[in-house]
């Protein structure tokens, strides 16, 4: 009896990582109310689908506003709908940004779809005769291609062949075909040239982060597990009581707010819900609010600080002296002029931490590891450390709030930081 | 026009769609039998070893507690899926040995690959593949690797299919598992992807590319059973992309404090005790200058010996009076050694600690002391070190005053030699002196470093024929021609041992300008084993 309550508290918490680490579960609570562009987007393939005619459309939106994965259920629907009258093929700019890799990558899914022998060694202009002539067999055969071009924006680099010679095989009558472009560049129509431009349906789809609201509703949705025969009545209603308890918490709604302030889209969404949902205590088996607190301070980090804080109290001393440099407008800062200001330092103050040439070498050399300072250039790869330039990667304030928050730091530190204001 | 047409013509280089899976999984498995003798498993993947209890785990890594329950927290229990994890944390925290150990006591396939070892996009593309094929490289197979993959859509579509085949035979592992109840659990049917030094990929050449691939690679393969970890030294705000990704989720591996650090230095010491007290000591000074472990440990070595010198028994245990009467002894040494902290000598402690004295002070040491001096912990043949002289002096001394040093006679007038430099405005001296602490060594032509090369020899050889005994001899009176073609030889392997730096060529003047690295100790030192006068022939000091 008790190993089968453990079995459900393990199997309540794969059930909701499954559906974090799943896109597709957000965004399709997301994205069920006609007006959203799931719907549009779907109103917009399946139209081409079934009146045979080519479309171009582009998805735009920030990073992790759920572009690919609306696009992949409204396919995922066509092809339930008319599973013999489409082929999907994918590219990424990523993979295919060069003409030669993405034409072989649309005769390669075309071979695949299509069952035909596909030939390692062909050479581009095969590749794009062979494409254009699949074209028109499609469209002979009322099939419809659907193109999807992620990172949209990398396949406008360089002469743009494929896009030309893609949209300009949609012009003819016969061919029927969709390109999707996704891009998180909302100026990414404007990259392209005129000729292609022309050709291109300026169709745009915008995505934006939801709402608040829509947030919270979306956490609910995704935390709450279903009542059925998949888990004891009373564990699934107290889980979802738990939860529903958690959102309608002040502090919650703080964290949450704060936690979305800083990035307000699904995926960030998903990542926080995620590192909550792994912090979910086994004994118990419920989501308490600690677990999202725990999630909100591991994700939300300030890495300059956790940097400063692991530096050694020598470091620190170097830090401070070159930031002192930089406020005197010093031009040109090398481990040399570090070192002088370091011991003048040293004599006007007489401080205990004066240390070896080598062992200041060795800690600026921690710094650049660390990086909290770097080279300034890449050029003087011939000179050694000590006198190729560099400079702080840290504002004085964050030097500042580091130096306060470290446990011992010495108080001259902060006296000549609070000096140079 | 179509596919097949050409298709006839190179059978061997075209490929079936694979749309079923299990056919796949059958043809991969026969081909890994021919490949290789002893056919691996997919058990290779695990990290093996003893299994280890998670307590075990937290034990072995003091002070990383937290960081094993979150990671542990967030890999799940068994066949869950993961989001991209982002280990980060200073050299020395234990990033990749924790990760290693863990999935040991997890008992869970991993392919890991550290893009140190793999330092191009191609060989580590090759590397996983080779790892998930199961494929291992062996004199049977010429070497080869499972699969050739140099373009990254080559390697996401390979990379896809090796998962698929790999995780299907790891479902068909688990399902026979099921049925036959073995007690040990089953290693499940999730394969994680380890990328170790993550943060050198940003130096790749094609990192512009590489770096969003990577980190975008969990969304493109779109499969809930891979899970990918990335291990990085540096913090995922230096990862800086102009195209932007979804950040991994960050788990953060600060370093060791002060308390972490004694616990793990006193692991299997022979005398905790003793080195308490010791670490009691010693351990806060050494503390403000760096807070890595392995340089603590090894500074600490040398410096416990030294501690339990008057101790005729090594295993007592200390009291107050003598705990007392060990730190008045120590006390010394710490603070000298604190600035040793970071000098790896080759030589016996002993003449070390001797010749500690002349090195403390940052002058030069005058040519008196140069017998009890440590020598030169490396050989170099005698041209070379004139060379390397020479190297030094070019890069140190203004062009301008070559022709006064060394002048026609091979610099044999050591009156006016030793007049000139003095005779330069000190002022003007001070802002030299500037110059060349801000930016380093100058530079010189080739033709520079051997006419200097040439004079220094010809005064090294005058006073004395002792070289020439000792069958060093560099023959320069003899043949000229010789020594050129040598001392280019020699020229070159001190370039490549990095004491000279060659630069680009000059595009006014066409040649190739060197630079001399050494410091002036090292400088000197060379100089004193070859008894040559460096300092009286160096600008800045009279």
């Amino acid at each position: 009896m008790e190993m089968k309550r453990e079995n459900h508290k393990g199997k309540a918490l794969n059930l909701l990582r499954s559906r974090v680490c799943d896109p597709k579960f957000a965004f399709k609570a997301l994205y069920n109310s006609p007006e959203s562009n799931y719907s549009k987007l779907k109103f917009m393939i399946s139209s081409s689908v079934t009146e045979a005619c080519n479309n171009s459309i582009l998805l735009l939106g920030p990073r992790g506003s759920g572009k690919i994965s609306v696009l992949e259920l409204v396919i995922r629907d066509l092809l339930d709908e008319y599973p013999d009258s489409i082929s999907v093929i994918r590219l990424s700019g990523l993979l295919h940004g060069d003409d030669i890799s993405a034409f072989k990558e649309i005769a390669r899914q075309l071979c695949m779809e299509h069952q035909l022998l596909f030939s390692k060694s062909a050479s581009f202009d095969d590749n794009s005769q062979f494409m254009v002539a699949m074209l028109k067999e499609c469209g002979l055969a009322h099939k419809t291609v659907i193109f999807v071009l992620d990172e949209f924006d990398l396949f406008a680099q360089g002469k743009q062949r494929l896009l030309y010679s893609l949209l300009d095989a949609m012009q003819s009558v016969t061919s029927q075909a969709v390109v999707v472009g996704i891009s998180c560049r909302l100026d990414a129509d404007q990259l392209l040239e005129k000729r292609v431009r022309s050709r291109f349906s300026h169709r745009k789809l915008l995505f934006m982060p939801p709402s608040m609201e829509d947030s919270q509703s979306l956490l609910v949705h995704m935390l709450t597990i279903p009542v059925d025969s998949s888990f004891p009545r009373d564990y699934a209603i107290e889980f979802n009581r738990k939860v529903q308890n958690i959102v309608e918490d002040k502090r919650f709604k703080e964290t949450f707010s704060n936690y979305l302030n800083f990035d307000s889209s699904v995926k960030h969404l998903l990542k926080f819900l995620f590192c909550a949902i792994s912090h979910m205590d086994l004994k118990t088996g419920f989501l308490s609010l600690e677990n999202f607190k725990t999630a909100f301070s591991s994700i939300n980090r300030q890495p300059k600080l956790e940097c400063l804080r692991n530096s050694s109290i020598l470091e620190l001393y170097i830090l401070v002296c070159m930031k002192r440099l930089e406020v005197k407008e010093k031009s040109f800062c090398n481990f040399n002029s570090v070192m002088k200001e370091y011991k003048s330092i040293h004599d006007s103050f007489q401080t205990s931490d004066y240390y070896d040439r080598n062992v200041c070498l060795r800690a600026f050399e921690h710094l650049i590891n660390r990086e909290l300072i770097c080279f300034a250039d890449n050029r003087g790869h011939s000179l050694s450390v000590e006198y190729r330039p560099v400079k702080l990667l840290i504002s004085s304030a964050e030097l500042n709030q580091g130096l306060r928050a470290y446990h011992s730091c010495p108080a001259i530190l902060q006296k000549l930081m609070d000096r140079e204001g | 026009m179509d596919k097949e047409e050409e298709a006839p013509q190179i059978p061997r280089r075209t490929r079936r769609s694979s749309t079923s899976s299990w056919a796949s999984t059958s043809n991969d498995v026969s081909s890994v039998k021919v490949n290789s003798l002893e056919p691996q498993t997919i058990n290779d993947l695990l990290v093996g070893g003893e299994p280890v209890s998670l307590d075990d785990l937290l034990s072995n890594f003091p002070g990383r507690n937290s960081q094993i329950r979150e990671i542990v927290h967030l890999l799940g229990p068994l066949n869950t899926p993961m989001l991209p994890l982002f280990v980060y944390g200073g050299a020395s925290t234990g990033k990749t040995s924790i990760i290693l150990q863990l999935f040991r006591h997890l008992n869970r396939p991993l392919v890991y690959s550290s893009c140190r070892t793999c330092y191009n996009p191609r060989i580590l593309f090759e590397s996983i593949l080779n790892q998930l094929h199961l494929h291992r490289r062996s004199a049977a197979n010429g070497y080869s690797n499972a699969k050739r993959c140099e373009r990254p859509s080559d390697f996401v579509n390979f990379l896809r299919e090796a998962l698929t085949n790999a995780i299907n035979n790891l479902k068909e592992k688990s399902e026979k598992l099921m049925s036959s109840k073995t007690m040990r659990g089953g290693i499940g049917n999730m394969i994680y992807l380890v990328f170790d030094n993550f943060q050198l990929v940003r130096e790749w050449d094609k990192s512009s590319t590489i770096l969003p691939l990577l980190f975008n690679l969990y969304d493109m393969l779109k499969m809930p059973e891979v899970g990918l970890i990335f291990i990085s030294n540096s913090s995922p705000d230096t990862f800086y992309s102009n195209m932007g990704y979804v950040e991994p989720i960050p788990v953060y591996f600060p370093d060791y404090v002060e308390a972490d650090i004694r616990k793990i230095l006193l692991r299997n010491q022979a005398n905790p005790k003793l080195y308490s007290s010791f670490l009691d000591v010693s351990l806060r000074p050494f503390f403000r200058i760096t807070r890595q472990i392995n340089e603590l440990s090894t500074a600490f070595k040398p410096l416990y010996e030294k501690y339990c010198e008057p101790l005729s028994d090594k295993s007592i245990v200390p009291n107050e009076d003598m705990k007392r009467r060990l730190f008045s002894h120590i006390m010394l040494h710490v603070s000298s050694s604190l600035n040793e902290i970071f000098k790896v000598s080759s030589l016996p402690l002993s003449k070390v600690e001797s010749s500690k004295e002349t090195t403390q002070k940052g002058t030069p040491r005058k040519l008196e002391h140069c017998e009890e001096v440590a020598k030169l912990d490396f050989h170099m043949s005698t041209s070379a070190k004139y060379l390397l002289i020479s190297a030094f002096l070019a890069s140190r001394n203004p062009a301008t005053l070559d022709a006064s040093l060394f002048d026609s006679k091979g610099g044999s007038d050591n009156r006016k030699r030793k007049r000139k430099p003095s005779e330069k405005v000190p002022e003007k001296k001070e802002s030299l002196e500037e110059e060349l602490l801000m930016k380093g060594p100058g530079s010189f032509p080739l033709e520079r470093l051997l006419a200097i090369f040439q004079c220094i020899v010809s005064v090294a050889d005058d006073p004395s024929d002792e070289e020439e005994q000792n069958g060093f001899g560099l023959g320069v009176e003899g043949a000229c021609g010789d020594l050129m073609s040598d001392v280019l030889l020699q020229l070159s392997s001190l370039c490549n041992a990095k004491f000279i730096f060659k630069g680009r060529s000059c595009p006014i003047e066409g040649s190739t300008r060197y630079r001399s690295s050494i410091s002036e100790d090292l400088a000197l030192k060379v100089a004193r084993s070859l008894k040559f006068p460096l300092s009286s022939y160096l600008y800045k000091r009279t």
